[in-house]
């Protein structure tokens, strides 16, 4: 069975969809992804190349954070993405790291052409733990993959720390657009299941058949299932 | 790390920047609110349908969903694993190998769809928070608080009421009081950088909008203006290129305002070779267009047959697709464009008028050496039914001469809002006479410049206590009261294009010129490489009076954010004013009295929010 649409039949909510409504509306679910990584490793442009298929080469610094929204189409549903690109610079940690918070999945970046960014990944990584929720989901990201000349960390050890760190990892270029887009969908995805798996432990015949240790933390809200 | 979260720490312009963003946010947040009210709604209403309720008595054995008896042998129905009630195999869902009642299962869609998944869980590990308050929601609530606003929405109106802890109407408008030096506050810095940046534009900006809002008006006057700055040298060796004075500012009205020099017209018709050309935009050079209108030839860069001739075509709306098809199938006894040669090389070119940019042109091919050219070529248009009336079908044909010569042979132009395209008889073929251009551009054929989109909402601040004991003092309240003007500029679309690849970065310029003809000025950020640009930008004009607005007028324009070394390029405007006169030598009754009419009604609904769309010009 497909992990990422655990609910398959028809709901009754599905209905309005063959209405006109307004356009922004028009989604089934809506995932928060951060993107983080040391100052000019690319988030914002590998961003702009996910949300406008665009690149421009001149270094601009965020200041803070900024977002774009992009609605894609996955596993027969509609998924809206509210990306959230931060500033790698230090001044802003404050800020960005609130926002890690709200966030479903993270895309953790470096540049395969600085050593340093990719030595911050651990730092990035402990940071994700310390503000985020405990399931959060990160994909590691070797950015600048089209500046094979210029790179200094080779492409096993991205994948050996991603592995190290228990996160799944690409090589990419937002540059000449290599698997940018598939970076995405993978974390969809991998959120997708998350999703799907927090919802069968939610259930509470499900989770007495799995007996998760989370099963005991959890404190069941009395309105939990039918209001009957 | 949350408790003290803020953006004092920042400079003003970071806080600006950041706050726009957040504003960005809290709308997105806004459209999931209502999407989750929407699916907690329907929920609501499934529960109540199978609703068992305790004051009445039910069947020992009947499904919780529909209520339908249950059998002992047959359909006796089974007991949900989720919520342990007793359901008929109709009000099922199956999962896998297992299944849900059919409100324990939307239970769980709606969980998943509304997110509340992802607060449950991380409720897990930070169980003192507010599970759904965001922390762009948290930063915005710190920031208004520390500058004492109570709101700055420049949130569009349907979502003005929310239940998310946002302050509502009447809070905001009875704290608005406090608004006015905070607001100060936050725009001071910005206003005064642009107010740097535009009057260092003033000239040019000036000068354009008399080419795009007073056009075809006074001559003289307008040569004057010219003539004070820097553009005047281009223009006078332009008319020294041009066939006549009278031509030009006829071509001006066509087109608007982006003036080709007289090499333009060879990248003129051929717009797959992007024109290296210098264009002059309002008299400065521009070095990386092309094509931009792509009415060279209506600019002046023509000479004119004695129009003879007709030409067959046949028009039809697919409305399965919303494509307009325009065939062209032939011309008869046309002129010859060289006479004296009798020469004669005949294309046809459509516009959907009002829109002259090159998005809206199509060409046949040229046919060598004949009066009676065979086109048989279609044209597609893919436009939304609704906005056909608002459009004219120009098929203009001309004479490709030597050295890219054109010769205008004649024109046909069909308003769209009489034909009948329901009926079939209307898609036959047939003859049209072909005409000369008429001597004065008709008001309705005034350029088309796209749409800009904005909300707008009168703030009148003493209204608040008042309102309540002496309603019928308001009127002169209000009228009296000094307020503010907020203007979000949303976003605009159908914009000219003026770049390769299609993209603008453009800003919005609004100045609002008092009855006293003092100006406020605001120009909005520059959204770079969209098409469309939603720059969702609030605009305020301070201490304004209700009186006093409706003496004024309030001109928009959008501005494409030139490179390096040149100037920005004015893509369209728009006015509003109450007063008719103003913009009634162009734009037509319909834009014209539709702007006074919105104007109208943001000055006489204070407090609320008022939708505008804007035809730019």
């Amino acid at each position: 069975s497909d992990p990422a649409c655990p609910l398959q039949m028809a709901s009754a909510t599905d209905a309005r969809y063959g209405q006109k409504e307004s356009s922004d509306q028009n989604f089934d679910y809506m995932f928060k992804i951060l993107i983080i990584g040391n100052s000019s490793v690319g988030k914002t442009s590998f961003l702009f190349r996910y949300a406008d298929d665009s690149f421009t080469p001149a270094f601009v610094s965020t200041v803070g954070i900024d977002f774009k929204v992009k609605t894609i189409y996955r596993n027969d549903k509609r998924i809206k993405l509210q990306i959230w690109d931060t500033a790698g610079q230090e001044r802003y940690r404050t800020i960005t790291t609130a926002y890690y918070r709200g966030a479903m999945g993270f895309i953790l970046m470096y540049d395969i052409t600085n050593e340093e960014s990719f030595n911050a990944v651990q730092d990035w990584s402990t940071q994700i733990k310390t503000y985020s929720w405990d399931n959060a989901q990160v994909l590691l990201v070797g950015n600048k993959c089209d500046m094979e000349d210029e790179r200094v960390v080779a492409s096993e050890r991205g994948r050996q720390l991603a592995e190290h760190l228990g996160f799944e990892f690409f090589e990419a270029s937002a540059k000449d657009n290599i698997n940018v887009k598939q970076t995405f969908e993978r974390l969809v995805d991998i959120i997708c299941e998350k999703m799907s798996e927090s919802l069968d432990t939610a259930d509470p015949a499900v989770s007495g058949a799995k007996q998760g240790p989370q099963l005991t933390d959890q404190q069941v809200p009395p309105h939990q299932d039918c209001a009957c | 790390m949350t408790y003290e979260l803020n953006l004092n720490f920042l400079k003003e312009l970071e806080q600006e920047t950041i706050l726009q963003v957040l504003y960005r946010d809290q709308m997105v947040r806004k459209v999931d609110e209502e999407r989750i009210r929407k699916l907690k709604m329907q929920l609501q209403q499934l529960r109540w349908k199978g609703a068992k309720s305790v004051n009445h008595e039910y069947h020992e054995r009947s499904c919780a969903r529909c209520q339908k008896s249950l059998g002992l042998v047959m359909n006796r129905g089974a007991v949900c694993n989720g919520c342990s009630h007793r359901v008929c195999s109709e009000c099922r869902v199956c999962l896998n190998h297992l299944w849900k009642c059919t409100i324990c299962y939307a239970h769980g869609d709606m969980k998943v769809k509304t997110g509340e998944w992802f607060f449950e869980e991380r409720a897990k590990k930070f169980p003192a928070q507010d599970r759904h308050e965001t922390t762009g929601a948290k930063l915005l609530k710190s920031y208004q608080k520390l500058s004492k606003i109570s709101v700055v929405p420049p949130t569009p109106p349907p979502f003005t009421v929310s239940t998310g802890g946002n302050t509502t109407m009447l809070q905001e408008i009875s704290q608005s009081r406090s608004f006015n030096k905070s607001v100060e506050n936050l725009f001071l810095s910005l206003a005064t950088n642009m107010k740097k940046i535009s009057k260092s534009q003033n000239d040019m900006r000036s000068d354009k909008s008399l080419l795009t809002t007073d056009y075809g008006q006074d001559v003289e006057r307008r040569k004057e203006r010219r003539s004070q700055s820097d553009t005047a040298i281009n223009i006078t060796s332009r008319i020294r290129n041009a066939p006549s004075l009278q031509r030009l500012i006829n071509g001006a009205r066509d087109d608007n305002e982006v003036y080709t020099k007289r090499n333009c017209k060879q990248g003129e018709d051929s717009p797959d070779s992007p024109m290296s050309d210098t264009v002059f935009c309002g008299g400065k050079k521009h070095d990386s267009l092309y094509s931009i209108n792509s009415t060279c030839t209506e600019a002046g860069n023509f000479d004119m047959a004695h129009v003879t001739g007709e030409i067959e075509f046949a028009m039809r709306y697919i409305f399965k697709t919303y494509i307009l098809e325009v065939c062209i199938k032939a011309c008869k006894n046309l002129a010859y464009g060289e006479e004296k040669k009798k020469k004669c090389n005949p294309y046809a070119k459509t516009y959907l008028l009002p829109d002259k940019s090159s998005r809206s042109k199509r060409k046949t091919a040229v046919k060598k050496n004949t009066v009676d050219p065979a086109f048989h070529e279609t044209f597609k248009y893919k436009i939304e039914y609704s906005q056909l009336e608002t459009r004219k079908l120009q098929i203009s044909v001309w004479h490709s001469g030597a050295l890219k010569r054109r010769v205008f042979l004649g024109e046909v132009i069909i308003p769209l809002a009489s034909w009948n395209f329901e009926d079939n008889s209307t898609q036959s073929f047939n003859w049209y006479q072909l005409k000369a251009k008429p001597e004065k551009p008709e008001d309705s054929l005034v350029q088309y410049n796209g749409e800009l989109l904005l909300c707008a909402k009168l703030i009148l601040p003493s209204q608040s206590k008042k309102c309540q004991y002496e309603e019928q003092r308001n009127g002169e309240e209000q009228a009296a009261a000094a307020g503010q003007l907020h203007l979000v500029v949303l976003g605009a679309k159908n914009l000219p294009v003026v770049r390769c690849g299609g993209t603008l970065n453009s800003f919005v310029k609004g100045c609002l010129t008092l009855p006293d003809q003092s100006k406020i000025r605001q120009k909005s950020p520059v959204l770079k490489k969209e098409a469309s640009p939603e720059w969702k930008h609030l605009f305020v004009f301070d201490g304004v009076t209700a009186s006093q607005l409706w003496q004024s007028h309030l001109d928009l324009g959008v501005w494409d954010q030139a490179s390096f070394g040149s100037a920005d390029q004015f893509l369209g405007g728009a006015r509003l004013s109450t007063k008719s006169g103003d913009r009634a030598r162009y734009g037509g009754q319909v834009c014209n009295s539709q702007s006074k009419l919105q104007w109208q009604k943001i000055l006489s609904n204070p407090n609320v929010w008022i939708d505008i769309t804007l035809t730019l010009h």
